[in-house]
């Protein structure tokens, strides 16, 4: 078991995650962050173009490991 | 006690925490409520024969176990106390609609806040903390689990609850450092607990 840290955020506003998750192994924290990234979308997706909204993946050495991210395009049709 | 047993006894939490836990087809598991020192939480079992939910400790816990015949014979005999065992599970009703609303139709914020509002008031109200700290060593999975959100979630919510001041964790002690700001982003109103001591806070 290890600690990985998950920060979240869009490009503006990134919370960094200080307390972190024991987790056994860097496929079991993808699995955590892809579910906090459902998450994270259903709460803060709005209609701007280009949104992105992000869960990144550290360990506790503070390396960055995996990022997982959405955007949103919302343009007129027929463009 | 597990959902489909039969049981023959009813408890009553005397320290800890304990949680009524359903788990989906598919595995995943929703805890539907918590219940604090001086809470009988299957009194249903004494009228429905059958559990239909598992009852798990969700901290070290100590109960006291009492026989359903002699609680009866107690309620026959005594109107008084069969009126308090009926009061006490139309409140629990009264908890599990909130809950439904909360996990249903709040945002992951609100619904952390009121939640720990809930908390805090219940366990003040039964004498066992003081002030606004509880002592609370659940993990961050029994949270997401009862809030119906991932753990990372939890972990990103109580964050934001610390960093706009409402509260202060520390190891498993939670403290409601802005009480009355607590209860604003919990949108928590205390009226479903019906609790007849005036809420001093």
């Amino acid at each position: 078991m290890a600690r990985y840290f998950f920060d979240s955020g869009d490009r503006d506003v990134v919370l960094k995650d200080e307390v972190g998750i024991e987790c056994d192994g860097i496929a079991s924290a993808r699995h955590q962050a892809i579910e906090g990234l459902i998450d994270l979308t259903r709460e803060f997706l709005e209609d701007i173009d280009g949104q992105e909204l992000f869960i990144e993946i550290r360990d506790e050495h503070g390396e960055k490991l995996v990022r997982l991210s959405l955007s949103l395009h919302a343009q007129p049709s027929g463009q | 006690m597990r959902e489909g047993d039969g049981p023959t006894h009813s408890f009553v939490v005397l320290e800890g925490l304990v949680g009524t836990t359903k788990l989906t087809g598919e595995g995943k598991r929703q805890i539907t409520s918590f219940f604090v020192p001086g809470d009988i939480p299957d009194l249903h079992g004494m009228h429905l024969s059958v559990l239909d939910c598992t009852f798990s400790s969700l901290t070290r816990t100590s109960l006291g176990f009492m026989r359903h015949d002699t609680l009866r014979a107690i309620c026959d005999r005594h109107a008084s106390i069969a009126t308090i065992f009926w009061r006490s599970t139309l409140i629990d009703a009264a908890i599990y609609r909130e809950w439904v609303t909360n996990v249903g139709r709040r945002d992951a914020y609100t619904r952390m806040a009121h939640i720990l509002c809930e908390l805090i008031v219940r366990l003040h109200s039964m004498g066992v903390i003081e002030d606004h700290v509880a002592n609370l060593p659940i993990t961050r999975a029994v949270l997401a689990d009862a809030l119906g959100l991932s753990t990372v979630h939890v972990n990103r919510v109580l964050q934001e609850l610390r960093r706009n001041g409402l509260i202060f964790t520390e190891g498993t002690r939670f403290h409601a450092v802005d009480w009355a700001g607590l209860v604003r982003a919990g949108d928590f109103d205390a009226t479903y607990l019906h609790q007849r001591t005036a809420n001093t806070f």
